[in-house]
C-alpha cells in the first residue's frame, strides 16, 4: 500500500509541473510585488524609522501610540462608515442597472451600458477634478444654478454636513457602472429555464427575483460586496482632489492619514502600523463577509 | 554551419554594443526633479540650452513631478538609492533634505558665491554644519494682491491707502468693496498652507517657535490673535470658506472677481499677468502689531549620491551665475536672489517693488522659524486644527495648544 501511494505520488509530481510551471511568472510577480512588501510593511510597523534615517526596533510602540491617536481614531470611522454606505449603494445601484440592461431587448441598452461604464475608465483624479466643478462653493455649477435661481449656496463640498455624502455620491456614480458589468456578467449566466418553469408555476416577477434571480446572483453579489469593500477601504485620489480629506476631518480616510504620516510627518514607522491596522480591518471585514454570505455557496 | 552563424551573429552584436558604449562613453544624462509653480520647467531648459550646446555630451532628462507629491517623491527617490542628479528646492524643503545635499565646497568659489548671493537666502541653503549646499535662484516673498478696479468702484485709491493701512482699516475698505460690487463677495483669500497663514501670525505679533527656535509655540497671545482674526473674517463673510474647508484655490477665485484681495506670494505676479478683465497690483500688507512679509524663494541643488555628481554641479553653476540667473528670473517673472543682478521686467514692475519693500521690514526671526525641520513637518497640525477652530469645534487657544502638543509628540 505504501509503494502503491509512492507511485501515484511520484505521477501526480509530473502531472502538476506543467501548471507550476505556467503558473510561476504571475507567483513571481506576486511575492515580489504583494508578499515582499507587504513582510516589510510589518517589519517596519515595530520601528522608529524616518524615510531618510536608520530604522531602530521599538516593538508595538508604534501600535501602543495608534491606540490613543484621536485622529487616527476618527479617521478609522471615517472609512468605515464610508465603506459601509459605498459598499451598500454600489451593490444596490449595479444590481438595479443590471436588471434593466441585461437582457439585450431594450433599445439602446448598449450606448446605456457604455454610459454607465465610461465613469470606471476614467482616472479617479480626473472624476475628482470634474466633480469638484459641479459641487464647489463659489466655483461650481450647482451652486451657481441656485444661485441665479435665487436659492442659498449649498457648502456641498465645505459644510461637514453634506461633505461625506458628496463624496459616497461621487464614488457610486464613479464606480457602480464597473460592478454593473459584473452583475449583468452573473445575471446573464442563470438559466432562463428556471424563470419559465417559475412562470408556469404561476411565480411573478417579484417572487422570481427574490426567489430565483437572487439566490443565484449570490456569488457574483459577494465578488461585487468584497471587491467594493477592497476598494472603498483604499479610496485615496478621489477623497484628495475632492475634499483633501475635509472641511477638518470630515472625509479623512486611513489612507490618507497614512500618506500624510509617512511623508509629510516623516515617520514611516507609524505610518505602517496604521498600514497593518488598514490590513487587519479589511481582512475582517472580508472574512465576515466570506462567511455571512458564504454558507450554502458552492461557488461554482 | 548554424552554430557557425550563430557564433558570428554573436560576435557582431558585441562588436556593435562595444563601439556604441565607446561612442557613447563621454555622454551623461543629467536627471532633474523640477516642480512648477507656472513655467520653470521650460525656461529652465531655455536658459541651459547654451549650456547644453557648449557640452554636447550632456542631455537633460527634467522630470516635472506636482508639488503636492513633490517631497514624498524627492524622499521615495532617495529612499531607494536613486537620487536626481539636480532638484529644485523650496524655502521649506531644504531644511528636509539638507543632510543628502552636496556641498558646493569644491565644486564652486565658496567666498564668490558668498557675495554673489542675498544672506538671506544663503542662510536657507546652509546645511547644519553651515556649508552651502544649494544654488539659491529666485526670492520670493508673501504678501497682498488686490483687484485695484473692485476698489476704485468703491471709490478707494487702494495704493494710496495701503502705504499705511493697519487691518481695522482693510476691513472697512473690504466691506465698502463687497458693498458695491456684483461680482466680489469677499474680501480677501488666504492660501491654504501654514507658510501663507504665517504672513498673519508675524503680522498679529505671533511666532511659531519659541525664541530659541528649539521648540514649537502657538501659544503665545500674537498667534492665538491671529487665529481669531481669522475665524472672525470667516464668521463675518470676509473671507470665503471654500478655501480654508475645501481647498478651493484663492487664485481661481481672484482670477474670477469674486475675492478682492489674495494673500500669496511674488511667484502668483506670473500666474496673475493674463488677467485682463479688471487691473490688480500688489500692495503692501496691512499692520497688526507690525509690518511683515514672510522670506521665501527657490534654489537648485545637487545630491550627494547622485550618479553624475561632478556635471550636476557644473550645471547648477552655470545656471546660477549672474548671466543665466537673470534671464531665468525675467522668464518666470521671480525676484532674483542675487545681489549682482537688476532686472527689468517687462510689466508689474511696481508689483516686484512692493514684495521686495515688504521683504526689507520682515523681521529674520521670519526665515529662521522656516528655516528649522519641524515647521515643515507641523504644516498638517497647523492647517487641521486651525480648520476646526473656523468649524467651530475649539477655540483658538485649544488649537495653538493642540498643535503644541502635536508638535511635542513629532519631535519626540
Amino acid at each position: 500500500m505504501p509503494k502503491a501511494k509512492r507511485k501515484g505520488q511520484k505521477g501526480n509530481f509530473h502531472q502538476t509541473l506543467t501548471p507550476l510551471l505556467f503558473l510561476s511568472p504571475n507567483a513571481l510577480i506576486f511575492v515580489v510585488f504583494i508578499i515582499i512588501p507587504a513582510v516589510q510593511g510589518l517589519r517596519m510597523s515595530v520601528m522608529d524609522w524616518s524615510i531618510l534615517g536608520t530604522p531602530k526596533y521599538i516593538g508595538l510602540r508604534n501600535f501602543e501610540r495608534l491606540l490613543r491617536d484621536r485622529v487616527f481614531g476618527i479617521t478609522v470611522r471615517n472609512t468605515v462608515v464610508y465603506s459601509l454606505f459605498m459598499v451598500l449603494l454600489i451593490t444596490v445601484f449595479s444590481l438595479l442597472l443590471a436588471l434593466l440592461l441585461y437582457r439585450n431587448t431594450l433599445r439602446g441598452e448598449r450606448l446605456f451600458r457604455s454610459a454607465f461604464y465610461l465613469p470606471s475608465l476614467l482616472s479617479m483624479i480626473t472624476v475628482g477634478i470634474a466633480w469638484r466643478f459641479i459641487m464647489g462653493d463659489e466655483m461650481g455649477i450647482i451652486n451657481y444654478v441656485l444661485r441665479a435661481w435665487g436659492a442659498g449656496e449649498v457648502g456641498w463640498l465645505s459644510d461637514p454636513k453634506f461633505a461625506m455624502g458628496s463624496v459616497i455620491f461621487v464614488s457610486v456614480w464613479a464606480q457602480a457602472g464597473y460592478y454593473m458589468v459584473i452583475m449583468i456578467s452573473g445575471l446573464q449566466a442563470i438559466p432562463q429555464e428556471l424563470y419559465e418553469a417559475a412562470t408556469i408555476d404561476g411565480c411573478g416577477r417579484k417572487q422570481s427575483f427574490w426567489h430565483i434571480t437572487l439566490p443565484m446572483l449570490k456569488s457574483t453579489v459577494l465578488v461585487v460586496i468584497v471587491l467594493a469593500t477592497i476598494s472603498s477601504f483604499k479610496a485615496y485620489e478621489l477623497i484628495n482632489v475632492m475634499t483633501g480629506g475635509g472641511p477638518g476631518y470630515s472625509t479623512k480616510f486611513i489612507v490618507q492619514q497614512v500618506y500624510q504620516v509617512a511623508f509629510t510627518e516623516d515617520r514611516m514607522g507609524y505610518a505602517s502600523a496604521m498600514s497593518v491596522v488598514l490590513m487587519a480591518i479589511i481582512g475582517v471585514f472580508t472574512l465576515l463577509q466570506f462567511k455571512l454570505t458564504g454558507k450554502e455557496q458552492d461557488y461554482e | 554551419m548554424k552554430k557557425k552563424i550563430l557564433c558570428l551573429m554573436m560576435t557582431m552584436i558585441m562588436l556593435l554594443s562595444l563601439g556604441q558604449a565607446m561612442a557613447q562613453g563621454n555622454d551623461v544624462t543629467l536627471t532633474v526633479l523640477w516642480f512648477n509653480d507656472a513655467n520653470e520647467s521650460e525656461v529652465f531648459k531655455e536658459t541651459v540650452a547654451d549650456y547644453l550646446e557648449a557640452n554636447p555630451g550632456v542631455k537633460l532628462d527634467v522630470q516635472v513631478v506636482a508639488f503636492d507629491a513633490y517631497e514624498k517623491q524627492l524622499k521615495l527617490m532617495l529612499a531607494g538609492g536613486n537620487a536626481p542628479d539636480l532638484a529644485r528646492m523650496t524655502t521649506a524643503l531644504m531644511p528636509v533634505f539638507s543632510d543628502a545635499l552636496e556641498p558646493l565646497e569644491g565644486h564652486a568659489d565658496i567666498a564668490e558665491v558668498e557675495k554673489a548671493f542675498a544672506p538671506s537666502m544663503l542662510a536657507f541653503a546652509r546645511n547644519g554644519e553651515g556649508k552651502i549646499v544649494a544654488y539659491p535662484t529666485e526670492a520670493t516673498a508673501n504678501g497682498m494682491l488686490v483687484n485695484k478696479t473692485a476698489f476704485e468702484k468703491a471709490g478707494i485709491d487702494v495704493v494710496e491707502l495701503s502705504k499705511t493701512w493697519t487691518w481695522d482699516e482693510w476691513e472697512e475698505a473690504a466691506r465698502k468693496v463687497i458693498a458695491a460690487s456684483d461680482t466680489v463677495k469677499y474680501g480677501l483669500a488666504v492660501d491654504f498652507t501654514p507658510h501663507r497663514f504665517s504672513t498673519i501670525i508675524y503680522q498679529f505679533g505671533g511666532r511659531m517657535l519659541t525664541e530659541d527656535l528649539s521648540a514649537v509655540n502657538f501659544s503665545n497671545e500674537g498667534t492665538v490673535n491671529a487665529i481669531k482674526w481669522f475665524k472672525r473674517m470667516h464668521d463675518e463673510g470676509l473671507i470665503p470658506p471654500s478655501v480654508w474647508l475645501s481647498s478651493e484655490k484663492p487664485a481661481e477665485l481672484f482670477q474670477a472677481g469674486i475675492i478682492a484681495g489674495h494673500i500669496g506670494g511674488s511667484w502668483n505676479i506670473n500666474t496673475y499677468v493674463g488677467i485682463t478683465d479688471f487691473e490688480w497690483t500688489a500692495v503692501q500688507c496691512p499692520k497688526g502689531e507690525i509690518r511683515s512679509s514672510v522670506p521665501g524663494g527657490k534654489f537648485i541643488a545637487g545630491f550627494k549620491d547622485a550618479k553624475n555628481k561632478d556635471e550636476a554641479m557644473k550645471l547648477a553653476g552655470w545656471f546660477s551665475d549672474a548671466e543665466h540667473n537673470a534671464k531665468y528670473c525675467l522668464g518666470t517673472n521671480n525676484l532674483s536672489s542675487r545681489v549682482d543682478v537688476s532686472i527689468e521686467y517687462p510689466a508689474n514692475t511696481e508689483a516686484f517693488g512692493v514684495f521686495s519693500e515688504e521683504l526689507k521690514v520682515t523681521p529674520t526671526y521670519t526665515a529662521e522659524e522656516w528655516n528649522t525641520a519641524i515647521v515643515g513637518k507641523i504644516g498638517n497640525a497647523v492647517k487641521e486644527n486651525v480648520v476646526q477652530v473656523l468649524l467651530g469645534s475649539m477655540t483658538a487657544e485649544e488649537a495653538a495648544a493642540e498643535i503644541d502638543r502635536q508638535a511635542a509628540e513629532l519631535m519626540q
